[in-house]
């Protein structure tokens, strides 16, 4: 934003004039005005100041001025002194911003119809969303450029070695890059902007590595490039010397070999007819046609085809384990390496016949990101970043299929691994004997020469004492030289644990998968290396104006705690502070109105408690079903089927087990009391749970998600930072300080200042681990830390606590005069034992169902 | 009786509860009125707004 402000300077310069010279400000005010003004009639100069924009100009201007145009023209003769008046000015207000002071950029004749900022120190670049040309510039910002934040009006971005090293992988060319830049900026590009692009992108793409015989080989087409990376130390010594090689005779040390030819490429899933590029096209309203084509030809996906002038390739081999090594240190020297797949003429693995199901159709986005995959008509390696609940198996399915060679599936839990396995089923033709499973339960082959393994990264990446079993099992991933390694949710995964993986299995393409490209350390960038450049990030507000995935509206309900729970809160150090504002008795209050009015309105509503004490706490007192890692597995089922079907169950509470593994596309209404501290991946798990809602494409749907947040506690810092990651994406939340008729609702629990004394002294009395969270999931062996089912959201763990008291055993036996009646019943118990009833129509149906089945199964 | 110079503080309930454990450190209380009300010694105010400042400030979370 810095660069924003900046350059703002001129407008705001009347703020330091107020300060400095009291008398003179109207007078400044005027003269800023009117520089503008007569800047903007002065002719524009640019020839490719387009017909919609100087519509545009011409009009803003008219409004600008028009209040101010007799004044204009008095002063119109100034114009000569208009270098003076403009030193004069940003002597004013240079020294508000110190070092961020970028006066002396100045701006072109039409800004006004140009929608970028660009700051010259960091990089930045800062779009005016509401511009009528901004669905282009973003476009082409998201090629060449890392998202940093994208709020209705402003979005800023940022121009990064990892983006530019990604946009020339797609096959942008340097000086195209900083032509359309030019183009869109309000300010000429600054040459230190330039030079940045030019220096990043000179060296990219020119080294490629590539995995031949299973064998890892650094290629170029340029032998220079090769002879510079071998006078590096660390690639010299990971080098492997196959004949018989003297290092004098320089172009005989590479092997020599034709390069690839690129064909046509189809991906599958997408029908041609829907093959739409008009994105970029419509907008000739605004854009004029050289504007239009220069896109295309810059942004378009059909003509990203990188160069190939050069018929010979030269390569090297190096070490497969050292390939890490020789891949940071090729970063390091500024010469990435590419890592592209020619799956298409890979005779030496033999095929997967895999197909999509004809029934699956792709959305267009999810095309838009595997055609950055295989734009050139090979497979590139990289990152694509999808929002929760937009399809990003079926990306990596169509993926897979695009490819049909072997392929490993990795993903970071035991129920993720059966979840992609039912999906890999669901969508595409593969069958029961070719997809195996690599866990710590089951451990398959598939048979047959290709197949898909699906396995968890700790599975993988272990080096301590296995099984003989998944000894063996390793043995055969390892010596296999596998097509396509897909990695899912490759944001929590450790770095070591990847490098482990990245070196003992060999892979041609990797295609990473997430949602939050966020973590709690900031590792990010190590995945660039270890995986490839991040291809495709789409923005969530679009895909909710496209209704792909549910618009939301986000509130924060700040609930006041009751001066007894505060007090104890305050006096209370330990981690039970956090099941005192859990419990606030304001928040059941709240939970209880808004689940009243949502329930009223005919939604579907989830409430999530990442705190099992308080969930069933909530639950029983509110009269609502709950699920939590100890509830029985049958007991689960026959919740979530009244929660589907029945119109009397619209409440469920869920613990951190429904963060991922629980789908419920019926619920459109997401009620937060509790949740894991400032994580912000947890944050956008749980909104992805109501994104997919079923009811999203009704007219003027709207999915709602409540966070309840006790005041004056930490739970504010944690919500602040939680929602970060989400404000970054462009939604707003709301802060909900009062809730409009909460006094009057009947039955509203905890209303007598007895009652809540009451129900501080049971939270009181709770044993300090109760506090902790998500105690309730078990991690199953192998599971990731930072996964749904682990405690920790990459947070230091505390070792559970052992508590030893003394008692008398009548008084443990409950014999001390005392008989127990419990009155806070939980409605799980109430709950019939049959299935939720089914409509007759229904239940005729499945009878004439069964029947037929019945036929069908006799010879 | 020596008369003390006092302030008459209005806040909400979670702020009086705050001031409450802060008193308990070092007595600054002369009268806890009611929910909303206290009244506290006048030499000490200065300091009382800034630990309290310092106690809200905790729960903010700040960009940087």
């Amino acid at each position: 934003m810095a660069s924003k402000r900046a350059a703002e300077g001129p407008a705001d310069s009347f703020n330091p004039a107020k300060k400095s010279r009291k008398g003179k400000d109207d007078e400044d005010y005027a003269e800023t005005d009117n520089l503008d003004a007569v800047e903007i009639q002065s002719p524009p100069d640019t020839p490719s100041t387009t017909r919609g924009a100087k519509i545009n100009v011409s009009a803003l201007t008219r409004k600008l001025a028009e209040a101010r145009h007799a004044r204009v023209q008095e002063e119109a003769h100034q114009e000569s002194s208009l270098t003076a008046h403009r030193r004069q000015q940003d002597a004013l207000v240079s020294h508000i911003f110190h070092d961020l002071d970028f006066s002396w950029l100045h701006l072109k004749p039409d800004h006004a119809s140009r929608p970028l900022w660009i700051s010259p120190e960091d990089g930045h670049i800062i779009l005016e969303a509401f511009s009528p040309i901004a669905e282009q510039a973003q476009d082409f910002l998201v090629a060449i450029s890392e998202p940093v934040s994208r709020p209705a009006f402003i979005h800023e971005y940022k121009l990064t070695h990892y983006s530019l090293y990604a946009a020339v992988s797609v096959g942008l060319q340097t000086e195209d890059i900083i032509e359309v830049l030019n183009r869109l900026s309000k300010v000429p590009v600054p040459d230190s902007i330039a030079d940045y692009i030019r220096e990043r992108t000179l060296s990219y793409g020119k080294v490629k590595l590539v995995l031949k015989h299973n064998r890892y080989f650094v290629e170029s087409s340029h032998p220079e490039t090769l002879q510079i990376l071998l006078k590096d130390k660390i690639i010299r010594e990971a080098r492997v010397h196959t004949q018989v090689v003297d290092t004098s005779i320089r172009a005989a040390t590479f092997t020599t070999s034709k390069a690839p030819v690129k064909g046509s490429l189809v991906i599958p899933g997408i029908k041609e007819g829907e093959k739409k590029k008009d994105d970029l096209l419509t907008n000739g309203k605004n854009g004029s046609k050289t504007d239009a084509e220069l896109f295309t030809s810059v942004v378009g996906v059909d003509n990203d085809e990188v160069d190939e002038d050069d018929d010979n390739v030269h390569a090297f081999e190096i070490d497969d384990a050292k390939i890490d090594d020789v891949k940071k240190r090729c970063n390091e020297l500024e010469y990435p390496m590419l890592e592209e797949y020619d799956f298409r003429n890979d005779t030496v693995n033999a095929n997967l016949d895999i197909d999509l199901k004809p029934s699956t159709v792709i959305r267009s986005y999810q095309e838009t990101s595997l055609s950055k995959m295989f734009g050139n008509g090979r497979a590139r390696s990289g990152i694509i970043v999808l929002p929760c609940g937009a399809g990003k198996t079926l990306v990596g399915i169509t993926a897979a299929c695009t490819i049909k060679k072997s392929c490993l599936v990795l993903c970071t839990s035991s129920v993720s691994v059966m979840q992609w396995r039912q999906q890999f089923m669901q969508w595409s033709n593969v069958t029961d004997k070719q997809i195996a499973v690599f866990t710590a339960e089951s451990k398959e082959k598939f048979a047959g020469e290709s197949g898909i393994v699906v396995s968890t990264y700790s599975m993988v990446a272990n080096t301590h004492n296995r099984s003989h079993e998944s000894k063996k099992m390793m043995e055969f991933l390892t010596s296999r030289e596998w097509g396509f390694i897909l990695l899912d949710e490759v944001h929590v995964v450790p770095a070591a644990m990847f490098r482990r993986v990245v070196t003992t299995i060999k892979a041609h393409a990797k295609l990473g998968l997430t949602a939050t490209l966020v973590r709690e350390d900031d590792k990010i960038a190590d995945l660039n290396y270890m995986i490839g450049p991040k291809l495709y990030e789409a923005n969530w507000m679009d895909l909710a104006a496209k209704g792909h995935i549910a618009n939301v509206q986000c509130a924060e309900v700040w609930c006041p705690m009751t001066p007894e729970f505060y007090r104890e809160y305050l006096r209370e150090q330990s981690r039970k502070r956090m099941l005192l504002y859990c419990m606030n008795p304001k928040k059941f209050q709240a939970c209880q109105f808004l689940i009243k009015y949502h329930e009223d309105r005919g939604d579907k509503i989830i409430v999530f408690s990442d705190n099992v004490y308080a969930l069933e706490a909530y639950a029983k007192k509110l009269g609502k079903l709950y699920i939590h890692g100890g509830t029985g597995q049958t007991e689960r089922m026959r919740i979530l089927q009244w929660f589907q079907h029945s119109p009397e169950v619209n409440t469920i509470f869920l613990s951190k087990v429904g963060d991922t593994s629980i789908d419920l596309p019926e619920a459109t209404c997401l009620i937060q009391i509790s949740s894991h501290f400032g994580s912000r991946r947890q944050e956008a798990q749980r909104l992805g749970r109501i994104l997919r809602a079923k009811r999203r494409n009704d007219e003027g749907f709207n999915a709602f998600f409540y966070s309840l947040v006790s005041k004056d506690t930490q739970e504010m810092f944690y919500s602040t930072k939680r929602q970060q990651f989400l404000i970054d994406q462009g939604y707003a939340f709301k802060v909900i300080t009062h809730l409009d008729g909460l006094d009057d609702l009947p039955s509203l629990v905890y209303k007598s200042r007895d009652e809540q004394i009451e129900l501080l002294s049971s939270v009181l009395l709770a044993n300090e681990s109760e506090a902790d969270l998500g105690t309730d999931v078990r991690a199953g062996e192998g599971d990731l830390a930072g996964t749904i089912t682990s405690k920790d959201f990459g947070m230091p763990t505390k070792m559970p606590a052992v508590q030893r008291t003394t008692g008398s055993l009548t008084a443990l036996s409950g014999a001390q005069h005392m008989s127990y009646v419990e009155q806070n019943k939980s409605a799980n118990k109430r709950l019939a034992r049959e299935v939720a009833p089914r409509h007759k129509l229904f239940a005729k149906r499945d009878k004439d169902k069964a029947t037929a089945r019945k036929e069908a199964r006799k010879p | 009786m020596k008369a003390i110079r006092g302030v008459l503080l209005t806040c909400d309930s979670a702020v009086k509860q705050i001031l409450l454990t802060l008193n308990e450190r070092e007595n600054f209380i002369i009268e806890d009125l009611d929910d909303f009300h206290v009244v506290i010694k006048a030499d000490e105010e200065y300091r009382v707004r800034r630990e309290l400042e310092a106690e809200l400030e905790k729960n903010t979370y700040s960009l940087e």
